[in-house]
């Protein structure tokens, strides 16, 4: 057996405490205990977006998914966790139409998630700087070289010598939303350049509806004269 | 242990993205409480998160050109912004439920039965 | 105006002046005037008019008679007993004594300056009238030789007709005016019960009394001036519907309806024969025509009578005559062929000669064996089987392809040996069948008395004056074609009805009724008349007995409208308050009666019935057996006729009122109906006279009217010959018969004075004395009881059968049917109901069941929406997939 690949060691780790505690929170019946449950879930997830090397979109999910949206639903969890509604119980019957369910869903998405053969392994040239740095992102500079890759064709290295390996996103993510694909200037393969612009239209939608929901939650949970009424 | 010293592709990831997406499938279907419910839909929609990313990752195929780069990254900031906003209105409509059944059990949401 | 084109025109005019009348009140009846009451002007107007053509007509009939007369009186006319008989002809043809040969010249083509020569011709001087005139009016259809029309044959008997119908019908038709008064006015008939109990209003028909009578008279002057037989049964019949109608004018009444039906269904019995009649004539002769008449090619075509009586001497074309020619020569031989203007003539002993018509001054026939004229010589207007009769008979006769039409020689042959007499009889005998009904004769007179319920004026015109009077008319008219035979049969009839009608109407109590049974016998005397040779008397009678019964009739209506009933027990002594009507009453009674001083003078009636008798003594004379049980019955029936008709005066007019209710409130009837009964009974005195000055009289029309030839033999028969009539009016038997009849009736007479008028015996000791007789008397001879169990019961038998077969088996088809197709329709609406609507049903059903099964899919529980969201998304996938990994 070859050295660790502590890449892979810290994504099974992950990944089994966002798989198991994704299952507590089905499994669970204590609304609150789910909430909890959940927040360590979504905080292994993060971590397996860094292992990904989606640096950006892992802080994000940290600080937005759990801080923000999580402690949104913690909140409305105690809001509304009084008495029986804690824990509210399924029937029998509907947990193994849920198993069933669950089961054909998996043994569709499984499969269909190792077919392809190619996507079963890594970069293998990777593997060693992943393992002896672990996750951190190495920030590089511009003009310098990046180190020779040993093996195989490393199509991400640019004639400049910069290096693909740019842990550092949120600048591209950044420049991207604003409609400027920095990370796809050159090396763009012409069959795939169409579809390659940027994404300014997505963001403004989404900056409209998020102020819409805002809007439009703060309308829904405005206090009402009558508290219990119908309205 | 042979497991450790292998690289992780997209599969393993989508693996898990998949096990993410079921759980918050049936966390849906078999909660009664509302904010379950809604837990489940966070569980989904991470699982569809690390998809994107998975997809969009440089690092786990062996031929990375095919990667869809920052565009994985940057659908599921967009899918995470989506899921704020929505669980917020999802709250908001939780909360005025509760407002005004007493309840949050989905299970006496059936005003539409036919 | 030649009489021969004026006479024809007025007459006719004079016929159709009623259907104008009746075409008016047809068509405008209610309007005319006040309740109709116009129409009895209308109708009266136009019988006045036909009455006054008609004198026109009789004029001009006579102004010509009056110039043969002055001519004729020059040329010597055989004599014969002139007793107040005129005998206009100049030749004696056909008498039973022997012509001698210089006599053949006479009654042949050749007569001249004879004034009437044959029938159908005129020639000689101008103002010379023949003895009749017949031609067709209009030609209705041809079908091969038999042409229908519409001619006439007037001779002096229709203008005597026609003089006495109209006059007779205008005096009606003013008594009808009263008589019918409350017909004017809505009517309550007591008579009629309706069902629940009430009698019957009804609104006044008096428009619809004048209405058919004018139908009446039009028919009747129609029967008389017709030239045709057929003629003569379309009016015939015409005749009896509109009797139908006048009998049952009171229609509400089922005895007035049941009598009209009976009197129009008798009838039709009676015109079955006289339709076999037709057919016989019609079927050998080939022609319906009476006289001759020229057609439109100028040939003259030979009538009935003129078939039956050939005017000319004919001879057996076998047997040799001698021709003696102007130049002397003098031929003897068979006559082989003959034209108009040649003989051909092959003597024995040579070959056949061609003689000029023109060149023959003689021609005899050898005499027979016994010395006379020979058998095949037949006498003009001799009754002679006509050939197309002989033709018919010996039909199975004519042998061999070659020969179609007999030669003469062998029609001669056939006639000899009696072929087609059968058919001539028949037709006779057919012709008398029609008359036996239409004159109520036995069998079939039981509808004359039930014709009494129609009103009297109906009676009066119809039942007693004329259209009974047709049948003794027709066979007055058709007396040329009778033979022996059927002249037998018809004086056996008459003198049958005759006595059987009088002892009937010895018992009858209603006054009309006695009256009806009088008609019958008297129309019996008349048939017996003609039967036994008598042709003169019988019409005679006619004529006269036309004015005293309808004389009698009208009286009875005057008293009938006074006293409201026709019941004669309970009349008595009403000559007191109605003196007019009970003195022309006993006028009629006398007349009918026969009251005379003999040899001097009498009433009408007198004459005409001791003409009868005298006729039936001198047949007595020369056929002792027939003879005693005709002229014993003849003689009987006058005795009888005297008592009933005073049996009835008497207890109408005199004695004590046996009804004092009735008795209080009888009035004498207004003038306008006693005045026609006063000048009726002038007409009932008169009109038996004759003067031998001038020829004005009844008999004297008859006389002229007679056709030349003698009455038949019936060589079928057991030698009966039936006398010339001119032998009547001899010394012998015209005064036994005055003699005879005188006392008979003279005892009839007491006996009634007897019984009713002094009520010297009692009528009710007799009744119970001759108990069964008066039971068979007044039960009518159970005639109506026999013909109701004979014919009515077995048709009324087979009509409940078929009625009853079409009610249960027809109609029971029908029902069954009907509930079969009711069944259809069951099972239609069970199939509809519970297949198509169930049908319909169950996809609703179905539709909502689902639609309820559906709805359990909305369970409202989120949950299971997720779970659906996911099997969905699962099956799309795994579709999805699945298709992909196909399509590669």
């Amino acid at each position: 057996m070859g050295p660790v690949n502590w890449h892979t060691f810290f994504f099974y780790l992950y990944a089994l405490v966002a798989c198991g505690f994704g299952v507590a929170v089905v499994i669970s019946t204590n609304i609150v205990r789910m909430a909890m449950y959940l927040i360590v879930s979504l905080g292994a997830t993060a971590g397996l977006f860094f292992l990904a090397g989606a640096d950006f979109v892992g802080a994000m999910q940290l600080m937005i998914y759990v801080g923000g949206t999580l402690v949104l639903l913690i909140f409305g969890v105690m809001l509304t966790a009084q008495g029986p509604l804690i824990s509210l119980r399924t029937s029998g019957g509907d947990w193994i139409v849920a198993m069933l369910l669950a089961g054909c869903l998996g043994a569709l998405l499984i499969p269909a998630g190792l077919t392809v053969k190619s996507w079963n392994t890594g970069r293998p040239d990777v593997k060693e700087e992943v393992a002896q740095s672990g996750a951190q992102a190495v920030l590089v500079s511009a003009d310098q070289k990046p180190p020779v890759p040993t093996a195989g064709d490393m199509p991400d290295v640019n004639e400049d010598g910069i290096p693909d390996k740019q842990p550092i996103t949120a600048a591209p993510l950044g420049l991207g939303l604003l409609g400027a694909r920095v990370d796809k200037l050159e090396n763009v393969p012409a069959a795939l350049r169409p579809g390659m612009s940027g994404y300014l239209l997505p963001f403004e939608v989404i900056s409209v509806h998020l102020l819409v929901v805002l809007v439009g939650a703060a309308y829904l949970a405005r206090s009402k004269r009558r508290a219990g009424n119908r309205s | 242990m042979q497991l450790l010293t292998q690289t992780v592709g997209v599969s393993h990831f989508l693996v898990v993205g998949a096990v993410l997406f079921i759980a918050g499938v049936v966390c849906m279907a078999v909660k009664r409480n509302a904010l379950g419910v809604l837990m489940g839909i966070e569980l989904v929609l991470n699982g569809a998160n690390i998809n994107f990313v998975a997809f969009g990752s440089k690092f786990l195929r062996s031929d990375s050109a095919y990667a869809l780069g920052l565009d994985g990254q940057l659908i599921s900031l967009f899918v995470i912004v989506l899921a704020a906003a929505e669980a917020a209105v999802a709250l908001a409509i939780t909360l005025n439920f509760y407002n005004n059944h007493s309840t949050v059990d989905v299970d006496r949401a059936d005003e539409l039965k036919g | 105006m030649a009489p021969e084109a004026s006479l024809p025109l007025l007459l006719g005019l004079a016929w159709l002046l009623p259907l104008a009348s009746f075409t008016i009140i047809v068509l405008f009846g209610p309007k005319l005037g006040k309740a109709g009451i116009m129409a009895s002007y209308v109708a009266t107007g136009a019988i006045i008019g036909s009455f006054l053509l008609s004198m026109t007509a009789f004029g001009i009939w006579h102004i010509g008679k009056l110039g043969i007369r002055a001519e004729t009186a020059a040329h010597a006319v055989e004599g014969h007993a002139t007793d107040g008989h005129d005998n206009a002809l100049a030749a004696t043809p056909g008498n039973m004594h022997t012509a001698d040969e210089g006599d053949h010249g006479d009654a042949a083509h050749g007569g001249s300056g004879h004034g009437d020569a044959a029938p159908g011709e005129h020639h000689g001087t101008p103002t010379s009238l023949p003895k009749s005139f017949t031609k067709d009016w209009y030609s209705l259809a041809q079908f091969g030789p038999l042409k229908l029309s519409i001619s006439y044959y007037i001779d002096s008997l229709t203008i005597l007709m026609f003089s006495m119908v109209t006059l007779i019908a205008s005096l009606i038709h003013f008594y009808a005016f009263g008589y019918m008064h409350d017909e004017l006015h809505p009517i309550e008939d007591h008579e009629v019960v309706l069902s629940d109990g009430h009698h019957l209003h009804r609104p006044g028909r008096f428009y619809r009394f004048f209405q058919y009578l004018s139908l009446f008279c039009f028919s009747m002057l129609g029967l008389v001036i017709a030239g045709n037989i057929l003629m003569v049964f379309v009016f015939w019949e015409l005749v009896g519907i509109c009797s139908y109608f006048l009998i049952g004018f009171y229609i509400e009444r089922k005895s007035a309806s049941n009598a009209a039906n009976k009197a129009f269904i008798v009838n039709r019995v009676g015109d079955f024969g006289m339709i076999i009649g037709l057919m016989a004539l019609w079927g050998s002769l080939g022609t319906f025509a009476f006289g001759d008449i020229k057609n439109e090619h100028g040939k003259v075509e030979r009538g009935i009578f003129s078939s039956v009586r050939p005017p000319e001497r004919i001879i057996d074309p076998s047997i040799p005559q001698t021709v003696t020619l102007t130049g002397g020569a003098v031929y003897t031989g068979q006559i082989t062929a003959e034209t108009a203007e040649s003989i051909v003539i092959k003597p024995v002993d040579g070959e056949a000669k061609t003689i000029l018509l023109s060149d023959i001054s003689s021609r005899t026939v050898p005499a027979g064996a016994d010395g006379g004229v020979p058998a095949t010589v037949h006498e003009p207007y001799a009754l002679r089987v006509p050939d197309g009769m002989v033709k018919s008979a010996a039909m199975n006769l004519i042998t061999g392809p070659d020969q179609i039409e007999p030669t003469p020689t062998q029609v001669e042959t056939w006639r000899n040996e009696k072929y087609g007499y059968w058919l001539l009889v028949i037709a006779g005998l057919g012709i008398f069948c029609g008359c036996i009904g239409k004159s109520a004769q036995f069998p079939l007179h039981v509808w004359l008395p039930d014709a009494m319920e129609g009103p009297t004026p109906v009676s009066a015109l119809v039942h007693s004056a004329t259209m009974v009077a047709a049948g003794v008319y027709l066979a007055g008219r058709f007396f040329p074609v009778f033979t022996g035979e059927v002249l037998l049969i018809i004086a056996y009839v008459g003198a049958i009805t005759l006595f059987m009608a009088a002892t009937i109407a010895i018992t009858a109590v209603d006054i009309k009724r006695v009256l009806a049974y009088s008609t019958v016998s008297q129309l019996g005397y008349m048939m017996l008349g003609i039967g036994l040779g008598g042709w003169a008397a019988g019409l005679f009678h006619l004529v006269t007995h036309a004015f005293f019964k309808s004389l009698l009739f009208m009286c009875s209506g005057s008293v009938i409208h006074a006293t409201h009933t026709n019941d004669m027990r309970r009349m008595g002594g009403l000559r007191h308050k109605m003196p007019w009507t009970a003195y022309t009453m006993l006028v009629g009674v006398l007349a009918i009666y026969g009251a005379a001083i003999p040899f001097v003078v009498g009433f009408s009636g007198h004459y005409s019935k001791d003409s009868i008798i005298a006729q039936a003594l001198s047949f007595w004379d020369l056929n002792p057996r027939h003879g005693a049980i005709l002229a014993g019955l003849a003689i009987a029936g006058s005795g009888i006729t005297a008592f009933y008709m005073f049996r009835m005066w008497f207890m109408t007019f005199a004695g004590k009122p046996r009804d004092h209710h009735v008795y209080e409130h009888v009035h004498e009837s207004p003038p306008v109906m006693y005045i026609p009964l006063v000048v009726l009974s002038v007409f009932a005195f008169a009109a038996g006279f004759n003067y031998s000055w001038q020829p004005l009289s009844v008999p004297s029309l008859i006389e002229q009217a007679r056709y030349p030839g003698a009455a038949a033999t019936a060589p079928l028969l057991d030698r009966v010959i039936i006398p010339e009539e001119f032998v009547s009016h001899e010394w012998q038997f015209h005064s036994q018969a005055e003699i005879i009849v005188w006392f008979v009736a003279l005892g009839g007479l007491a006996l009634a004075v007897a019984f009713y008028g002094l009520q010297l015996l009692n009528a009710d000791e007799a009744k119970k004395q001759f108990a069964p007789f008066y039971k068979v008397l007044w039960n009518k001879y159970y005639f109506d009881e026999l013909y109701a169990a004979i014919f009515v019961k077995p048709v009324m038998f087979v009509a409940k059968l078929i009625a009853n077969f079409d009610r249960w088996f027809i109609d029971g088809i029908i029902h069954r049917l009907a509930a079969g197709a009711k069944q259809i329709a069951v099972l239609d609406d069970a199939i509809d109901r519970y297949f198509v609507d169930g049908l319909v049903n169950l996809v609703a059903a179905w539709t909502w069941s689902i639609g309820n099964s559906l709805r359990r899919l909305q369970t409202g529980s989120l949950r299971q929406y997720v779970m659906l969201i996911v099997i969905g998304t699962v099956a799309l996938t795994l579709l999805v997939r699945w298709s992909v990994a196909a399509g590669n």
